[in-house]
């Protein structure tokens, strides 16, 4: 307990909390008036720069929040990246209501929901009890002396009294201060925080827009998003269903008069309902299947929907009379067709076009990134292997050379080693060629490139390849290439002794899978399965990598080739 | 002797003229790709031809079938495959006639000029040089089980020299024996692996290779 109350860091939870006041309030006001105005003009163009600043200005207030807990509650959150600069209007639109938007909305209100009450109750409890510390110097003074419902000290002598009370508050509510810092420090990591959280450049939609049409190749073990799109959907639902029951149970202690509450919950509804839509779509691809395959379609249908709904809500409350949603439900209407007409006139396969175009933005960046790595090692291999190796050599030969003259004998033994060095570098030069492309494997294709694979370790390999023609150069030189990173690793680091190697294709994949009888836990960010995984996907392939610790490991690539 | 070397590289290809007439052995033509190799052959008929793996014009294994091609038309032609790596796979293809004169070698092995020479005159005479990279492949082809374990270490060296093609008095010079410890040594790994007791050095040698190149 007393290091609790010497502790500086549970000041600044304190001040954190505290902070709450300030800071819910203008969170608060601020999204509430830019929201309604969003809602508000939905129908009109001057929702597109509202969007817009919306966006901008919650990146802003999240990124506040960050600082504040990276620096009162120690905690690691990462400030929002910069906006994604993709090209395309909608690819940017989307692109700032991803995941991490609404993420960052749930924080701004919880903020003000729950930490301002929280703020209250401290500063109260804070003020109390200096107050009753302090008594003997002010009560006397005062007149009518303190109010304390029960009973009012008003002497010198009553007030002391006071002050035991205020010694044991005061101590009692700093305990309090770091439960409830926590909260938010885990509320924190969870919202604002994470790969998944801001939108960069892969947001969580994009991210289910690259699984979706090739199949991202997962590997097991490596580090997973710590927030799924459905986690944040449940901590956003989560919050705006205290948030409601918190304002019910106000309506319910207090008036219970006009249900007010219901015009904090509808809009919370309706953000909560777009937001859920969202992360339906991303979970289950075939949805869009049934827009035509357009995401753009999918999304509008829901939010259409959402946003009528809406409107229908506030008419129904506000007592029937004259339908007036029937404006804004036409205006939608209209932009939903609209939308129909063009993903019909743009090509049907538009939708997929883009996303093929995001995956091959991605996997060209990994494949040019494998190969300035693998550049970078022949290089490196080159200046300390061969390089070297040669001009050692040539001292030989030049010692040599200077002992022709005065001693003969001598000059067997530089040459001979001079040719030792030759031989050497000989031998590292074949096996950087091969480590780059094996000429085998051009000459007589895969299976039998496999097999001198094999009968070049000293492992049992068991070789089943069943190809009726060779694949394309570059599918069979992966396939191989995946062959001999799974040995080298079998070898080196599960200190297998036996490897069973099968290569099949079926109708227009090759699918090469390697398993051993090692001791397990391969890491796939290791830079050889990451080169692999690299040179895998270039080709639109997957690669998985299933490795528990104690084994065994299986390794398999699935590598697409036309037929 | 009368040689013919197919080589594309002119520094390898004079290297390896002026290697082989400094030693009194006749190169009656030095080519640099496989069609012209085939044409000096039948031309020259040489006791031997010289040929790298890769050619002109795929740069694959070019010489490679204009050795198999050489063997083909003109039989009784030794050849001396070199490259700068060694197959077995492709070694199986060059033994597949069984017809002795055949030569396997890494373009290193050059280097160690006494032992290359040796090498050329064995496979002109009829005899096989096979690299030492490829028996050891070879070798671990077969490691599980079967015969081979049951021979001794020593067995086992005199098996990887006898594989290489060495005479008996190779064996014996360089693992310091007497050739008739090495002749003991070779029956007894006749024996353990069942294989005929040949009369030529030359005949064993082949039969131990078609032993090891089976698929086990």
């Amino acid at each position: 307990m007393r290091r609790t109350l010497t502790d500086p860091a549970t000041y600044r939870r304190l001040v954190y909390l505290l902070l709450s006041l300030p800071l819910g309030v203008a969170w608060f006001v601020a999204l509430l008036t830019v929201w309604s105005l969003c809602l508000g003009l939905v129908i009109t163009p001057f929702v597109i720069p509202l969007a817009f600043g919306l966006a901008a200005m919650t990146r802003g207030f999240a990124a506040v929040e960050s600082e504040m807990a990276r620096s009162l509650l120690e905690v690691d959150a990462r400030a929002p990246a910069p906006a994604a600069t993709r090209s395309g209007f909608w690819a940017r639109f989307r692109a700032l209501f991803g995941d991490g938007f609404w993420r960052a909305q749930a924080f701004l209100l919880i903020r003000w929901f729950v930490g301002f009450p929280i703020a209250v109750v401290l500063l109260s409890l804070i003020a109390t009890a200096l107050g009753m510390i302090f008594a003997p110097l002010w009560v006397p003074f005062v007149h009518g002396g303190a109010h304390l419902g029960f009973w009012r000290p008003r002497t010198f002598l009553d007030s002391l009294a006071l002050v035991p009370v205020g010694l044991a508050l005061l101590p009692a509510t700093l305990l309090a201060v770091s439960p409830a810092a926590a909260l938010f420090g885990s509320l924190v990591s969870d919202l604002l925080a994470g790969p998944a959280g801001p939108p960069n450049v892969t947001s969580a939609l994009d991210q289910a827009l690259i699984a979706a049409p090739v199949g991202r190749s997962n590997i097991t073990g490596a580090a997973a998003d710590p927030v799924s799109p459905r986690r944040g959907f449940e901590v956003h639902a989560a919050v705006d269903g205290v948030v409601v029951l918190g304002l019910g149970l106000i309506w319910a202690l207090t008036s219970l008069g006009y249900f007010w509450p219901i015009w904090v919950a509808l809009p919370l509804a309706l953000a909560l309902a777009i937001h859920g839509w969202n992360v339906l779509v991303t979970e289950r691809p075939s949805l869009v299947g049934h827009f035509r395959g357009s995401r753009m379609l999918t999304t509008t249908a829901g939010v259409g929907a959402a946003v009528s709904l809406f409107f229908i809500s506030i008419w129904a409350i506000t007592g029937h009379g004259y339908f007036w949603p029937v404006w804004p439900m036409l205006v939608i209407a209209i932009a939903l067709a609209a939308e129909v007409v063009a993903t019909l006139l743009a090509s049907p396969r538009h939708a997929e076009m883009a996303e093929r175009i995001e995956t091959l933005e991605t996997t060209r960046a990994g494949a040019v990134d494998a190969q300035e790595t693998e550049l970078r090692r022949i290089e490196r291999d080159l200046h300390d292997g061969a390089q070297a190796r040669l001009v050692a050599l040539g001292m030989s030969l030049g010692m040599a050379e200077q002992k022709l003259a005065d001693d003969p004998g001598r000059v067997g033994e530089l040459l001979a080693e001079a040719r030792l060095g030759a031989e050497q570098a000989l031998r590292e030069l074949r096996d950087l060629a091969r480590g780059i492309h094996p000429p085998v494997l051009a000459d007589r294709g895969l299976e039998a490139a496999l097999e001198s694979l094999a009968n070049a370790t000293p492992m049992k390999v068991t070789l089943s390849v069943d190809l009726e023609e060779r694949p394309a150069p570059a599918v069979e030189s992966a396939a191989y290439f995946v062959v001999a990173e799974a040995l080298a690793n079998a070898g080196k680091h599960a200190r297998a002794r036996r490897v069973d190697v099968r290569v099949v294709r079926t109708s227009d994949l090759i699918d090469v899978e390697v398993e051993d009888d090692g001791i397990g836990g391969a890491d796939p960010a290791r830079s050889g399965l990451r080169g692999l995984r690299r040179r895998v996907e270039a080709l639109d392939g997957t690669l998985s990598v299933i490795s528990p610790r104690g084994g065994p490991t299986r390794i398999r690539a699935q590598l697409p080739c036309a037929s | 002797m009368r040689v013919v070397i197919a080589e594309d590289l002119a520094l390898l290809r004079d290297g390896m003229t002026r290697l082989l007439r400094d030693n009194d052995i006749e190169v009656v033509a030095a080519v640099s790709d496989g069609e012209a190799l085939v044409r000096e052959v039948m031309a020259h008929k040489p006791d031997l031809a010289v040929v790298d793996i890769r050619l002109p014009p795929s740069f694959r294994d070019e010489g490679l079938r204009a050795a198999l091609e050489i063997r083909r038309r003109v039989p009784g032609t030794a050849v001396l495959v070199i490259s700068q790596y060694v197959e077995q796979a492709y070694a199986d293809e060059l033994l597949a006639d069984r017809g002795g004169g055949i030569g396997y070698l890494l373009k290193d092995r050059i280097m160690r000029v006494v032992d290359f020479l040796e090498a050329v005159r064995r496979v002109a005479d009829g005899g096989t040089a096979l690299d030492p990279e490829v028996v050891a492949q070879l070798f671990r082809r077969r490691r599980e089980g079967g015969p081979l374990e049951r021979l001794t270490p020593r067995e086992r060296e005199v098996l990887t020299l006898m594989a290489e093609g060495r005479s008996n008095a190779g064996i014996a010079q360089s693992l310091v024996l007497t050739v008739g410890a090495v002749e003991k040594h070779i029956q007894s790994i006749l024996s353990k692996l069942d294989l005929p007791q040949s009369s030529t050095d030359h005949r064993r040698v082949l039969a131990v290779l078609a032993y090891l190149q089976q698929d086990n």
